[in-house]
C-alpha cells in the first residue's frame, strides 16, 4: 500500500486544497497512491470526518499533524486525545525531546520532516543542539524540496541510522502524491499506521519527474 | 484552443504552459511602471550585496504572470482572486514556467478553481497557489 504521509488541506493556514478535490485528482489522474495523511500545521483536526469521502473514492484518508520544534517541523502520526493534552500543538517552540517522549508514551510516532531544509529542517539545527534522542524516522523525500534538500536529508538519515519516509507536503490539489511511502501491508487507520512505522518495514518513494 | 464557456472545462484540464519573460529589460519596465524601481529588482550585483541570490522578480509581477496565463487560456475569464504562496524567489534572467490545472468546478456559479505552479529550470516549485475564476455560461 502506498500512502502520501504529508499533505495539507484548507484547514492549514497556507493550505489551499479541499480534501474532496484531492480524492478527485487522485482518481482522475491515476496518481499512484492508495491514500494520504492530512498533517495540518500546528493543530489536529478533530472536527472533520472523511470516512464517507474515503468510502466514495476508495481512498484511505488519515489524520496527523505537523508541529514545530527547535529542530524544525515534525510530523506526528497517531494523534490521540491524551497526546493533545500532553503538549500544545499550536506552540511554535516545542522541545523536540518532549514531542518524541510524549508520542512514545501515547502510542504515536514523531517524524522530523523536510530535515534538509534551512531553518525549518532538523539538519540545520544539529550543530547547535546536537543529535536528538529518540528520533528513528525522518522524511527523506519531500515533494516541496528544492536544491539539495532531499540529498541532505538522505545523507543525514544514512549517517545517523534513521529510516526514511516520503510525503508530498502538498498544499494544493495537483501536488498530492509527488512523494509517498510504500508499506507491505494495508493500513486502514491511524493505529495501524503507527504500528507499521514502528515496525520499520516501509520505503520512501518519489513520483516526481 | 481558448476556453470561452464553463461548459468547455473539465476537472483536471491543463492550461497551456506559459513561459513568462523574466528578462532584466522586462522586469525593469514593470518596476518603473509600478513605482517599485529599486536595485534589488534591477541589478544582480546590488541584489547579491543584499544577500540575495540575484535580482528578484517582484511578487506582484509573478502574480501578473499568473493572471496573464489564465487570460491566454480563457480571455473572457473574470479572475476573482489569485492566492499565492511564495516558497522561494524567482530570479531575474532565470527561465521559469507556469503550469495550471483545473481542480474544482462549480457549474451553477460559473466558477472554476485552478492550481498554479511556477517552477524553475530545475523543476523546483518557487511559487504556487490557486486562482478562482468566473467563466461565462
Amino acid at each position: 500500500m502506498i500512502l502520501d504521509l504529508h499533505t495539507h488541506s484548507i484547514k492549514s493556514d497556507d493550505g489551499r486544497a479541499k480534501v474532496q478535490n484531492y480524492c478527485q485528482w487522485i482518481k482522475t489522474r491515476d496518481i499512484p497512491i492508495d491514500g494520504f495523511v492530512l498533517t495540518e500545521h500546528r493543530q489536529f483536526d478533530n472536527q472533520s470526518d472523511y470516512n464517507e469521502l474515503a468510502r466514495e473514492f476508495g481512498i484511505t484518508i488519515l489524520k496527523g499533524s505537523e508541529v514545530e520544534t527547535e529542530y524544525g517541523h515534525v510530523l506526528v502520526f497517531g494523534v490521540t486525545e491524551a497526546l493533545q493534552q500532553a503538549f500544545d500543538f499550536s506552540d511554535i517552540h516545542l522541545p523536540l525531546a518532549k514531542v518524541v517522549e510524549d508520542c512514545e508514551k501515547h502510542g504515536a510516532v514523531a517524524v522530523p520532516c523536510h530535515p534538509g531544509r534551512p531553518r525549518v529542517g532538523m539538519h540545520a539545527h544539529l550543530e547547535t543542539f546536537g543529535v536528538p534522542d529518540g528520533v528513528r524516522i525522518v522524511e527523506v523525500y519531500n515533494g516541496g524540496s528544492r536544491d539539495s534538500e532531499d540529498e541532505i536529508a538522505q545523507a543525514m538519515a544514512e549517517e545517523l541510522g534513521y529510516l526514511g519516509i516520503g510525503g508530498s507536503d502538498a498544499h494544493i490539489v495537483s501536488h498530492v502524491g509527488r512523494c509517498a511511502t510504500r508499506f507491505p501491508t494495508d493500513i486502514h487507520n491511524e493505529s495501524e499506521l503507527v504500528e507499521a512505522l514502528r515496525a520499520g518495514d516501509f520505503e520512501a518513494i518519489t513520483n516526481r519527474q | 484552443m481558448a476556453v470561452s464557456s464553463i461548459r468547455d472545462v473539465e476537472f483536471g484540464a491543463e492550461l497551456p504552459v506559459f513561459e513568462p519573460d523574466t528578462g532584466l529589460a522586462n522586469v525593469k519596465r514593470f518596476v518603473v511602471a509600478a513605482g517599485w524601481n529599486g536595485p534589488r529588482f534591477t541589478d544582480h550585483e546590488a541584489a547579491r550585496k543584499e544577500g540575495l541570490p540575484g535580482a528578484l522578480v517582484p511578487g506582484i509581477l509573478s502574480q501578473g504572470y499568473l493572471a496573464a496565463m489564465i487570460h491566454r487560456w480563457a480571455p473572457e475569464a473574470l479572475i476573482q482572486n489569485v492566492d499565492t504562496v511564495f516558497r522561494a524567489p524567482l530570479i531575474v534572467d532565470e527561465p521559469c514556467s507556469i503550469s495550471g490545472v483545473v481542480t474544482d468546478i462549480d457549474e451553477e456559479a460559473g466558477r472554476v478553481e485552478i492550481d498554479l505552479t511556477i517552477t524553475n529550470a530545475k523543476g523546483e516549485t518557487r511559487v504556487f497557489g490557486t486562482a478562482e475564476v468566473k467563466l461565462p455560461a
